[in-house]
């Protein structure tokens, strides 16, 4: 099996590598992706985790969700609804073979970051007097995402057969991720909440992420122009 | 859904611009630089940034082939040998070399590296098939190999090399049979 300790080394590297592959898989995953031949479920699992919780522009977009969501039913409602949204472009992506550039849809994903942010800074509601259904936004980035994912996955020429079984394993180890990177997240913002700190500090917070989803929105363009 | 409860028009702008320029700055001085080699202030330089991005395109070495095919008049190729090629696998990097064989004939081959073990993956893949399947022949690591393949199906037929090791490995490869040379993929 090729996905060997390494692969663990490897996540941190992840995050800017570039290598000749695509970016956003590392050479190891990207090798048993294109040799893998058949039904591959734990291999695929474990792809989709790692690539959510090495996802930081997946993660920055979930903190700017949840950051003024305090009850845990509202938590896994707008969760629910990323999860619905990047499930549903996921599979319909990888199987209409569907292929955005991977730098657009990033951007596009860099994007949400940004307009969570200024959403949580109150920017909608100041300008035009209500925020856009938090729902439906939330649910429509959720399909982005998913392109997103698609998108990387299928810059592999992926075996067709047991294609259903692997990318289905794929997209529940992307909840698993999303589920280890949310403990994560809910732990440290619940913490961080019993403090004044936290409302003081909502302010700079979500101008940082907008920050980030700026930083991203730049990088992911730069990228595109670039290389087309 | 909540928002700050003090936001006003002045702190959303003052907001925006912020997280702005301080993503204008971050992206000048440190990502453009050191991703892209883009460098317009000249800091990334002077940081020392610019040398990721080099290592990108420059800095590297690149899968390299230096062809020497047979000619009569050259005596470049051992006897017998059509073809003899050095392919280059960059540190920590897998490529490919491929041939296109027709159904039933034969490709015979040798391959050796300058000492050091490759991983590779001896594979084909039929004409036209679009769905990334492939036949593999056989799947090791070694530092070389000789053989000969009978193509199953016409297509393309060769070897994934994967360098694990930290230092450049130049294989030589010597072919004779009817194929055409794909080359470098």
């Amino acid at each position: 099996m090729i996905l060997t300790k390494n692969s663990f080394f490897t996540v941190l590297l992840l995050v800017f590598s570039s290598n000749c592959f695509s970016h956003g898989v590392d050479s190891n995953t990207a090798h048993f992706l294109t040799t893998t031949e058949g039904a591959a479920i734990v291999p695929f699992l474990y792809i989709g985790a790692k690539h959510m919780v090495t996802g930081y522009d997946h993660l920055l977009f979930l903190v700017g969700v949840i950051f003024f969501l305090f009850r845990s039913r509202d938590i896994l409602i707008y969760v629910s609804l990323f999860t619905l949204g990047h499930s549903i472009t996921l599979l319909f992506g990888v199987f209409s073979h569907i292929n955005i550039n991977a730098y657009l849809i990033d951007a596009v994903i860099a994007f949400s970051i940004i307009y969570k942010g200024f959403d949580n800074l109150g920017g909608f509601k100041l300008l035009f007097g209500k925020e856009p259904n938090t729902k439906i936004a939330v649910l429509i980035f959720g399909l982005f995402h998913g392109f997103g994912l698609a998108t990387k996955l299928q810059d592999f020429d992926l075996p067709q057969d047991s294609l259903i079984t692997n990318m289905i394993a794929f997209n529940v180890g992307v909840e698993i991720g999303q589920c280890i990177a949310l403990l994560f997240i809910v732990t440290l913002l619940g913490f961080w909440r019993r403090h004044k700190s936290y409302f003081s500090f909502a302010k700079t917070s979500n101008t940082l992420l907008m920050t980030g989803g700026l930083v991203l929105l730049g990088y992911q363009l730069t990228g595109y122009f670039t290389t087309i | 859904m909540n928002t700050l409860p003090t936001a006003s028009i002045k702190s959303l702008i003052f907001s925006c611009i912020a997280s702005t320029a301080l993503a204008v700055i971050i992206l000048l001085i440190a990502i453009l630089p050191a991703e892209y080699n883009i460098d317009p202030t000249g800091l990334g330089e002077k940081l020392g940034l610019t040398v990721l991005a080099q290592t990108h395109d420059e800095g590297v070495v690149k899968p390299a082939v230096i062809s020497c095919p047979d000619k009569a008049d050259e005596k470049t190729v051992d006897d017998g040998w059509q073809d003899s090629v050095m392919i280059t696998v960059p540190p920590r990097k897998g490529l490919e070399y491929k041939f296109h064989v027709n159904k039933g004939e034969k490709l015979e081959f040798v391959w050796k590296t300058d000492g050091s073990t490759l991983y590779f993956d001896f594979h084909g893949e039929p004409q036209g098939n679009t769905t990334g399947y492939f036949k593999s022949f056989k799947e090791s690591n070694q530092s070389e190999s000789s053989g000969t393949l009978e193509a199953p199906f016409t297509g393309s037929h060769g070897w994934y090399w994967e360098n694990k090791t930290n230092k450049i490995v130049v294989i030589n490869l010597k072919t004779r049979g009817q194929y055409k040379i794909k080359g470098l993929m």
